[in-house]
C-alpha cells in the first residue's frame, strides 16, 4: 500500500485540490524616485492593474509646511503626503534609474518601517550605469528595501508586479 | 504567480515544446561515469526529456545514447548482449553501434544492404570530470564541451552525486534559487552538519535571522545576493549563481568545499537532482568524501543500487515529529536535500503556479523566470541561443565575502564571481 505522501502527490490527487482563491489584493503603491523612473512608472500606469496606485517622489510643493521631501504626487501631480500614500498600501515599490537621484528614498522608506510595509526596491537602466553611479543609488536605497532588484530590461518591472498579483 | 500558459512554457520539456529545445541547446549531465565502469558492461536506461534511451560502451571504449527499442519490433535494448562494438539485440540478433547504426540483421542477406538503412536516434555522450554529458540539440548547433569548474578540476578535488526527484524541474531549479528558505527549513544543520559546520560565516547567518536581498543579472544568469550585518557597518554577502537553465551554485563557508545542482527533467513529472563539491585548490578529506557518500551537506543517501533517495514519498521521508518538535530538524524530515526534495514532492507533480502569492523576497524566482521566458522566446521565434551555452558564462563561482555597505555587490565581488584555475574561492 502506498504510505500517504506518495498518494497525495500523484497527478490524480490535484483535482480534488481546493479551487477557492487564497488571497485578497494586496494594495501597492509604485513610487517612481526620478525623472528617468517616472517614464517607466508612467507606461506601466497605462496596464491594467487590480489593486495599483502609481506615484512620483516630488519636492516640495510650494507653500507646503513642513519641508523636506514629504511629498508624493499622482501622475497628474496631485500633490499627497508620503505616510498617508503608505497607510494606504499593503506594499510599496520604489523605482529608480541607476545614478538618478533616489533622495526621497529615506522618507518614503522611514514612513513604511513606521507602518511595517514591504519595501521592494527595482534600479532600472542599470546596464548603461557606470559602478559609481550604481553605487549611490544604493547607497540610497539599500537601508530601506527588503529586497534590491537590479535589472537590465524595464519590462521586468510589468513581469515582477504580475508575479506579485498587483 | 504565473499564467497557465506561462507555466506549460517553463515547465513542459518533451520533444517538440518551447523549453524542450531549450534544454536541448546545452550539454546535459545524463549519468556518473561510474555507471558504465568498463567496456562491454551492462548497457544503463537513461531518460531525459521525455525520451527513452540507452547508455552503453562498446568493446573499444566509446560511449553511445541511443533509442531504447529496437527498430525491429520494439523490444527494450536492455536486454542486449554488449559485444563486439555493438549492441545485439537478444530477439532476432538485430545489431547497433555506439551512433545507433545497425550493423547487422542476421535474417536479411549482408549483400541487401538492409542494415544500412536502419538507424536508431543518438545522441553524443562524452565524459568531463566524471560525468557523462550528452547533447540532444541539431548537430549543426553542438556547442563547445561544457566547461564547469568543478569538471575541470582534477578528480580528486571533486565529487558528484545525483537522485531522482519526483517533482517538474522547474520547481526544483526554484528551491535552489530561493535563498530565503535556509534560515527556516534548514537552520538546524549549518552547525552541526561537518560539510558546513565551523565557518565565521556561519556566524553571521545565526545572528541575523532577517536577510536582505538584493537580486542582479548576470551574462549567463542571475547573481543572487544575501546580506547581512557584518563588523564595523560592512555587509556579509552570500552570492548564489544561477546560470540558465538550470545550473545553481551556492555560497561556500570557511574552508569547506564549494557546492552546487544541476536540475535536469526527467520527464515533465521527475528530475535529476545532481549535486556537487568541490574545492579550487585542495583535494577533498577522506572525512569529507565519506560525508558526501554518507548523505551529507547536500548530498543525499540512496537506496542500495539506485539513485533513490532512502527517505521518499513511499515513507513519508521518515518523517520523525519528534526532531520537529525538539527543533534539531525543523521539518522533522533528516538531511539538507531531502528537506528541500520532500517540500517540493509534495507541491504535486507540476505545481499550480496560477495559485501561489509571491512576495518581495520572492524576485530571484521570479526574475529567473522572466528571464527564462525571455530567453525561450528569442530561441523559438529568432534562433537566438540562449545563455548559458558560452564558456565564460559556465566559468563562475559562488561567493562569501564582506565589503562596505554601499558597494554594489557585482563590482566589490567581480573577481571572486569567476572561476580561476588554482584560485581560492571568496569564503568566510
Amino acid at each position: 500500500m502506498l504510505s500517504e505522501s506518495a498518494r497525495m502527490t500523484s497527478s490524480a490527487e490535484l483535482r480534488f485540490r481546493v479551487q477557492a482563491p487564497n488571497s485578497t489584493g494586496r494594495a501597492t503603491a509604485i513610487i517612481a524616485l526620478d525623472a528617468a523612473s517616472e517614464t517607466v512608472v508612467r507606461r506601466l500606469s497605462t496596464l491594467p492593474w487590480n489593486h495599483a496606485t502609481f506615484l512620483k517622489a516630488l519636492d516640495d510643493p510650494p507653500g507646503a509646511e513642513p519641508a523636506g521631501g514629504e511629498w508624493v504626487a499622482d501622475l497628474a501631480g496631485q500633490p499627497s503626503r508620503v505616510q498617508d500614500e503608505v497607510n494606504a498600501s499593503d506594499q510599496v515599490i520604489l523605482v529608480a534609474a541607476a545614478g538618478g537621484r533616489a533622495r526621497a528614498a529615506a522618507t518614503i522608506g522611514r514612513a513604511c518601517s513606521l507602518k511595517r510595509v514591504t519595501t521592494t526596491a527595482l534600479i532600472v537602466g542599470a546596464s548603461a550605469a557606470s559602478d559609481s553611479d550604481l553605487s549611490k543609488t544604493l547607497a540610497q536605497l539599500r537601508p530601506w528595501s527588503l529586497m534590491v532588484v537590479i535589472a537590465n530590461t524595464d519590462d521586468y518591472v510589468a513581469d515582477m508586479m504580475a508575479a506579485l498579483r498587483v | 504567480m504565473l499564467k497557465k500558459e506561462q507555466s506549460d512554457l517553463l515547465t513542459l520539456t518533451g520533444p517538440g515544446t518551447p523549453m524542450g529545445r531549450m534544454f536541448r541547446s546545452y550539454w546535459l549531465p545524463a549519468l556518473l561515469a561510474q555507471e558504465l565502469p568498463g567496456n562491454e558492461c551492462p548497457p544503463v536506461r537513461v531518460k531525459l526529456l521525455s525520451e527513452r534511451l540507452l547508455a552503453f560502451r562498446d568493446t573499444n571504449g566509446r560511449y553511445g545514447l541511443i533509442d531504447e527499442f529496437c527498430a525491429h519490433r520494439g523490444v527494450s535494448l536492455w536486454f542486449a548482449r554488449n559485444e563486439e562494438c555493438g549492441l545485439r539485440c537478444p530477439y532476432h540478433g538485430w545489431k547497433y553501434d555506439v551512433t545507433g547504426q545497425c550493423l547487422d540483421v542476421p535474417s536479411e542477406p549482408e549483400a541487401s544492404g538492409f542494415a544500412g538503412k536502419i538507424k536508431l536516434k543518438s545522441y553524443p555522450l562524452v565524459e568531463r570530470g566524471g560525468v557523462l554529458w550528452t547533447y540532444m540539440g541539431a548537430p549543426e548547433t553542438q556547442p563547445p564541451l561544457p566547461e564547469w569548474e568543478f569538471i575541470t578540476v582534477p578528480p580528486a578535488q571533486t565529487f558528484t552525486s545525483k537522485r531522482i526527484q519526483e517533482s517538474n524541474w522547474l520547481q526544483a531549479m526554484e528551491g535552489g534559487i530561493d535563498s530565503s528558505h535556509v534560515s527556516f527549513l534548514h537552520r538546524g544543520d549549518l552547525n552541526s552538519d561537518p560539510l558546513f559546520k565551523g565557518a565565521k560565516g556561519n556566524q553571521y547567518n545565526l545572528s541575523d535571522s532577517r536577510p536582505v536581498f538584493e537580486v542582479v543579472e548576470s551574462p549567463g544568469g542571475l547573481y543572487i545576493g544575501a546580506r547581512r550585518n557584518a563588523e564595523a557597518g560592512q555587509y556579509y554577502w552570500r552570492i548564489t549563481q544561477w546560470v540558465m537553465p538550470s545550473f545553481t551554485m551556492i555560497a561556500p563557508r570557511g574552508n569547506h568545499s564549494v557546492h552546487g545542482h544541476f536540475w535536469i527533467p526527467i520527464d515533465d513529472e521527475a528530475c535529476w537532482a545532481w549535486s556537487f563539491d568541490y574545492h579550487p585548490i585542495r583535494e577533498l578529506t577522506a572525512a569529507e568524501v565519506a560525508a558526501m557518500q554518507d548523505g551529507k551537506g547536500i548530498h543525499v543517501r540512496c537506496e542500495p543500487g539506485t539513485y533513490r533517495p532512502v527517505a521518499n514519498k513511499d515513507n513519508d521521508y521518515l518523517m520523525d515529529r519528534a526532531a520537529q518538535k525538539t527543533g534539531r530538524t525543523y521539518s522533522g524530515v533528516e538531511g539538507i536535500g531531502m528537506q528541500d526534495a520532500s517540500l517540493q514532492e509534495s507541491m504535486g507533480p507540476i505545481v499550480d503556479r496560477t495559485k501561489e502569492n509571491l512576495v518581495s523576497t520572492d524576485n530571484g524566482i521570479i526574475m529567473a523566470r522572466h528571464r527564462l521566458l525571455r530567453a525561450v522566446k528569442a530561441l523559438v521565434e529568432k534562433g537566438v541561443p540562449p545563455p548559458g551555452i558560452a564558456g565564460e558564462h559556465q566559468k563562475v563561482r559562488s561567493a562569501a565575502i564582506v565589503l562596505p555597505p554601499d558597494q554594489p555587490f557585482k563590482e566589490g565581488a567581480r573577481e571572486a564571481l569567476i572561476a580561476k584555475p588554482a584560485v581560492a574561492p571568496a569564503s568566510v
